[in-house]
């Protein structure tokens, strides 16, 4: 991206502050992304990481500050025009949320159903192709409660890429899954990217990935992004805190 | 006086909460609306609720209705015949058939097996994110979840009520003609003099409502369902209780507002 081009960003999100009780769980998040960037979330458990990427696509509405796509204010959206903007994006939930009722075939054909495609052949072929992509073409028609934690989290990331939306928001793709298919996820991440200039937006505690997939890293830390940079900034910065949280030191003694 | 502001406070508390519920199903009510008019009926999810709600209910309720109606004949039988009016049971039996105990019991019935099944169906769906998912892939959970629900019941509810009257009917019948050896003549004849168009009517329509309260109801609470398995186990627990009572208070106003349309005088 040159910076001659006049760049309007995707999504920005100012001032965000959600608190749930007496918890202020987001307190002034600030943060531009740009179309086609892959933009990496990382800090630790509980301080709203997950609560930021619902924000992004309406699934909570904030208390201050708002959401903006294209400069159209996601967060005072009622839930049926946030419907269609969400058409736009695709989402994996930390626990996959697969619809129990359904099979794994048909969960991740539910997205371009509700879409309006209606050719049977046209809905076999991409469903064929989004499980290809995730090595679960075998268990199509299983029931998703026959199948392991890291095949559900599989599931639910071909059901969150098969409508090709601009935006995918990933919760934690790759925890529970073993190292192979870690890479295979964070690989299909960067192809998406590449190839249809998708942006991601994406929750992760590995850090292997977050160098191999980030473009930029932000750190949510006391409500606020404590961090943003290149994940070569990152590797690079002095702040303690983020050598800590890299390299895993807690600080503990046996 | 701090136990009359704690008591006014508790006073107050409870209304407010009052208010707010019968205000969110009112919300759920407008939701439904906007459906209709802003979003997209489910057909082929509507008729799964169908078989779901209506033909899977049918045992529960003809076993409702048809011990009914055969221990409401025979109680009426031991007394009536004191009077000598043994054949005449079957005039008692169908008009309070039609009018309160079909309904209302197959109502029951149908809140303890469908009401209760809604409330935890859709608040499983809502702890695990499953709703959060529908949202997230477009589709309204009032439209995926509620509608054919809605929809389902209102063409339900009204068949399961006249199947359980008919089934009452029946074993009343037999009960009367097999038992208690009266003429089948006598017995029908007196059935159908006293039972008309009406009173089967203020059964259908009393089905209808109750229809819409245990399905809104059900719904609702499944849709706030929180907290895990605790919590969609007080949804659930909920769901039966609020629509039961609901029913039970609603059948009386009803009966009083039907009486006037549909006077039970007439009929006699």
């Amino acid at each position: 991206m040159s910076a001659s081009q006049p760049v309007e960003p995707f999504i920005r999100i100012s001032g965000l502050a959600k608190s749930f009780g007496a918890q202020k769980t987001l307190q002034g998040v600030d943060l531009t992304i740009h179309h086609g960037e892959t933009i990496v979330l990382i800090g630790p458990s509980g301080e709203g990481k997950s609560v930021l990427l619902k924000h992004i696509i309406g699934l909570l509405h904030p208390d201050a500050g708002k959401v903006e796509m294209e400069g159209i204010d996601l967060s005072h959206m009622k839930e049926r025009q946030l419907l269609k903007m969400r058409r736009r994006m695709g989402y994996l939930f930390q626990n996959a949320a697969l619809f129990d009722s359904l099979t794994v075939a048909e969960n991740v054909a539910f997205p371009l159903r509700e879409s309006g495609v209606r050719d049977k052949a046209e809905i076999d072929q991409r469903v064929h192709e989004a499980l290809d992509l995730v090595e679960l073409e075998e268990h199509k028609n299983k029931m998703p409660i026959n199948l392991s934690g890291g095949m559900r989290k599989r599931v639910g990331i071909a059901r969150a890429i098969i409508n090709r939306p601009e935006c995918i928001l990933y919760d934690e793709p790759t925890s529970g899954l073993d190292p192979i298919v870690t890479d295979v996820i964070d690989r299909m991440i960067q192809r998406l990217q590449k190839r249809f200039r998708v942006t991601s937006i994406v929750i992760t505690h590995d850090m292997g990935s977050v160098f191999k997939i980030a473009d930029r890293v932000a750190m949510l830390k006391n409500g606020v992004i404590h961090w943003l940079g290149t994940p070569e900034e990152l590797r690079n910065s002095p702040d303690p805190d983020i050598q800590d949280f890299i390299a895993g030191r807690s600080g503990m003694t046996a | 006086m701090n136990i009359i502001t704690g008591f006014l406070a508790l006073l107050g508390r409870w209304t407010l909460d009052n208010l707010s519920y019968y205000g969110q199903l009112g919300a759920l009510m407008g939701e439904l609306r906007d459906c209709v008019f802003h979003g997209r009926i489910r057909w082929r999810l509507m008729m799964e609720q169908i078989v779901n709600i209506g033909y899977g209910t049918q045992a529960v309720v003809i076993v409702t209705g048809a011990f009914t109606g055969a221990v409401f004949t025979a109680q009426s039988y031991f007394k009536f015949k004191d009077f000598g009016i043994g054949s005449s049971v079957g005039s008692v039996v169908s008009v309070s058939l039609c009018r309160e105990l079909g309904p209302v019991l197959a109502g029951l019935m149908v809140t303890g097996r469908v009401g209760a099944a809604m409330a935890a169906e859709i608040g499983t769906m809502k702890v695990s994110e499953q709703i959060d998912a529908l949202r997230v892939m477009g589709a309204h959970p009032v439209d995926y979840l509620v509608m054919p629900r809605f929809l389902a019941m209102m063409v339900s509810m009204p068949l399961l009520i006249a199947e359980c009257i008919a089934f009452g009917l029946s074993a009343s019948v037999l009960v009367g003609t097999q038992v208690f050896k009266i003429p089948f003549a006598w017995f029908w004849n007196h059935v159908l003099n006293h039972t008309n168009l009406e009173d089967v009517s203020f059964g259908m329509i009393k089905g209808f409502c109750f229809g819409i309260l245990i399905v809104l109801i059900s719904c609702h609470q499944g849709l706030l369902a929180s907290n895990g398995a605790v919590g969609v186990g007080r949804s659930t627990t909920r769901a039966v209780v609020f629509s039961s009572l609901a029913l039970l208070v609603a059948n009386f106003f009803l009966t009083m507002l039907l009486n006037y349309f549909f006077p039970l005088g007439s009929a006699l």
